[in-house]
């Protein structure tokens, strides 16, 4: 039996378990709608965000007791973007209900503290417990604060004082990141969404063709053939892979699709993402999909039932979640030794990919090969264990 | 031409085959009989190299299957215990995909998988999915699938079990047409009347050993029974009694 023939019988076996997969409807719609889901949801919450922006940018101020402040009033009305309204009666209440998501309230001795230099309080009622309306009412605080301190700067220089004294410290924010990669760090889900659907992509096939053959029998009736062991195992790890390829390429389109479409502008960033990006992610990906492919092979051959093989994989697929978690809780800083790790090397690819900062041609084969090998020793555990006996006719 | 010497085979504490040596010959039809657990099923799973043996040796026309399990795989057609087949795939994908597994060209697979349709009447599921066949139907794609490279060894593991009169007589057919063909076919049952219709010789297993074998009139002799079963029943509760001691 020499080794080509072995690699047909691989390909053999590897279009089978496509074949036999693709037409398990109900598998098929649950892979689809895990897939779909991620990018929908986080497209949505964009949208959502790039609103709020906008809607931080254009706001409607109910105020209470205009007729005490009129100046102030009149000076905020001259603002860009800023309406003033009457304010409902019961102010509490009205935010409180989420009627309104704040209101100004101006009181009675506002005028008279004002005339004396006195600090003249205005209320501002808001729920802190809304995230959705915090750029709104912190763009309402700061306009409050840069009229007082227009009227503040205006009394010093009434009485012969420079403001520049009552200005004892100026706090300048120096940012060094670029709009890129702050656009990245709000991204940090799509890596993960690739990430993950490498693991859904191939948990399918990973279960039905082994734990699944061996439990439906049809196993022992394979085993009959002249075929090696490593010939069947290699063909059921390369399908697998194979469908996590496809997810893969599925979910980073999506993804792609959102970055297009998200006004990202609106949100304060600017974003590119091309063709190269895309590339990026797909080179940073592809090699991943051979390493969960094996892994889950293995693990599902090692499983004494097809129910046992399933619940392994739902532990398998928090590895990927703990490497996004892990991400965002400590920004990575990129170590040379993370490329040799997969799924943190991924990680480390896609992140940068996407910030804008393409990583060097070694870090990807760094990564690549990582995962070649890694793959290349769970796919030998596989073929260790389609060898045995006591995993063939079950334990 | 299968040869089996002394083979065993041991699973952890228990020993499910002791001492089992037979000879079964090209153009006959060799029976393998024997209660339930008496090592039939794993005799046959290490004739057609799914188990290892312990000890012992077989050879399948003289490739001897330790030193060449595939060379020796790609002389047997199997029909095992359970059919196993794929749900999801049609008669027709089934004959493809091992007769592809045994690198069978697609002209000659095409041509073959006419031929079993026709010799098995088949052609009415060729394209129909295997989840709702019938018993009788999932014979025959297993039988087809097992013959799809025309193998000169045939193996059948209670072929005829839970099968109606007509699927029954249409086994009995194959294994007929096997025989005048010149293959050599084996097959294991418990059942009496099966093996002492089809069979030219029997190879009676109880307790994992071999406790008789030769053609029926011989094991009649053998057992000091007119009838076969009589005959079986005392061959093979003459082992029982030993191996329950």
């Amino acid at each position: 039996m020499t080794t080509r023939t072995a690699w047909r019988q691989a390909l053999v076996v590897l279009v089978k378990e496509f074949v036999d997969s693709c037409r398990d409807r109900r598998a098929l719609v649950s892979l689809v709608l895990t897939v779909l889901i991620g990018p929908v949801i986080t497209g949505f919450m964009m949208n959502r965000m790039a609103d709020r922006q906008r809607a931080a940018e254009e706001v409607r101020i109910p105020v209470a007791g205009v007729q005490y402040a009129p100046a102030l009033v009149e000076w905020l009305r001259q603002q860009s973007g800023v309406e003033v309204v009457a304010a409902p009666d019961n102010p509490e209440q009205a935010v409180r209900d989420q009627d309104e998501y704040v209101v100004a309230i101006i009181p009675k001795d506002f005028a008279e503290r004002f005339r004396a230099s006195k600090p003249a309080t205005v209320k501002l009622v808001a729920d802190s417990a809304r995230a959705d309306t915090f750029p709104q009412v912190n763009r309402v605080r700061r306009l409050f604060e840069q009229y007082g301190a227009q009227i503040g700067s205006l009394r010093l220089v009434g009485r012969g004082v420079s403001p520049a004294v009552a200005t004892p410290l100026q706090v300048q924010e120096v940012e060094v990141s670029t709009t890129q990669q702050r656009a990245a760090r709000l991204l940090a889900v799509i890596p993960l969404m690739i990430l993950l659907s490498a693991f859904t992509g191939a948990m399918q096939i990973a279960t039905d063709a082994t734990a699944g053959e061996r439990e439906r029998g049809s196993l022992e009736a394979l085993l009959v053939n002249p075929v090696p062991r490593s010939a069947l195992a290699i063909g059921k790890c390369l399908a697998a892979a194979a469908a996590a390829m496809i997810a893969v390429t599925v979910t980073a389109s999506l993804c792609a699709a959102l970055l297009r479409f998200i006004p990202m502008q609106e949100m304060g960033m600017r974003f590119r993402f091309g063709v190269p990006h895309f590339a990026g992610m797909m080179a940073a990906v592809l090699p991943m999909c051979l390493v969960t492919a094996a892994m889950q092979s293995a693990v599902a051959t090692l499983a004494r039932s097809f129910k046992e093989a399933q619940s392994y994989m739902g532990i398998l697929i928090l590895a990927p979640m703990l490497v996004g978690v892990l991400g965002t809780l400590y920004p990575i800083d990129n170590q040379p030794w993370m490329y040799g790790v997969p799924m943190l090397g991924q990680y480390v690819l896609l992140t940068n990919v996407l910030g804008g900062r393409a990583p060097a041609v070694l870090a990807f084969v760094a990564a690549a090969l990582s995962c070649v090998i890694v793959a290349a020793f769970f796919i030998r555990l596989t073929v260790a264990l389609f060898r045995d006996e006591r995993i063939v006719f079950g334990r | 031409m299968i040869d089996v010497v002394k083979l065993e085979k041991r699973f952890g504490s228990v020993t499910a085959v002791s001492d089992v040596s037979f000879t079964a010959g090209d153009g006959r039809v060799t029976g393998l009989l024997g209660p339930n657990g008496a090592g039939k099923t794993t005799t046959l799973r290490m004739l057609y190299g799914v188990m290892r043996p312990d000890r012992g040796s077989i050879t399948v026309d003289g490739v001897d299957t330790s030193a060449k399990p595939l060379a020796a795989q790609a002389r047997v057609g199997v029909l095992p215990d359970v059919y196993g087949l794929y749900p999801r795939l049609t008669a027709r994908e089934h004959i493809r995909y091992f007769g592809e597994l045994h690198g069978m060209s697609r002209a000659a697979l095409a041509e073959r998988t006419e031929e079993l349709f026709e010799l098995l009447d088949m052609q009415h599921i060729a394209d129909r999915r295997a989840a709702g066949y019938s018993h009788g139907e999932r014979t025959k794609v297993a039988l087809a699938r097992a013959l799809v490279h025309r193998p000169q060894n045939v193996l059948l593991d209670e072929p005829t079990n839970g099968l109606d009169v007509m699927s029954t007589r249409a086994v009995r057919e194959i294994v007929r047409r096997l025989r005048a063909d010149g293959r050599c076919v084996l097959f294991s049952s418990h059942v009496m009347q099966e093996v002492s219709a089809l069979c030219d010789s029997i190879v009676v297993v109880a307790g994992g050993r071999v406790v008789a074998q030769g053609t029926p009139d011989e094991l009649r002799t053998q057992g000091g029974h007119d009838d076969l079963e009589d005959a079986f029943v005392a061959l093979a509760g003459a082992a029982n009694g030993g191996a329950q001691r």
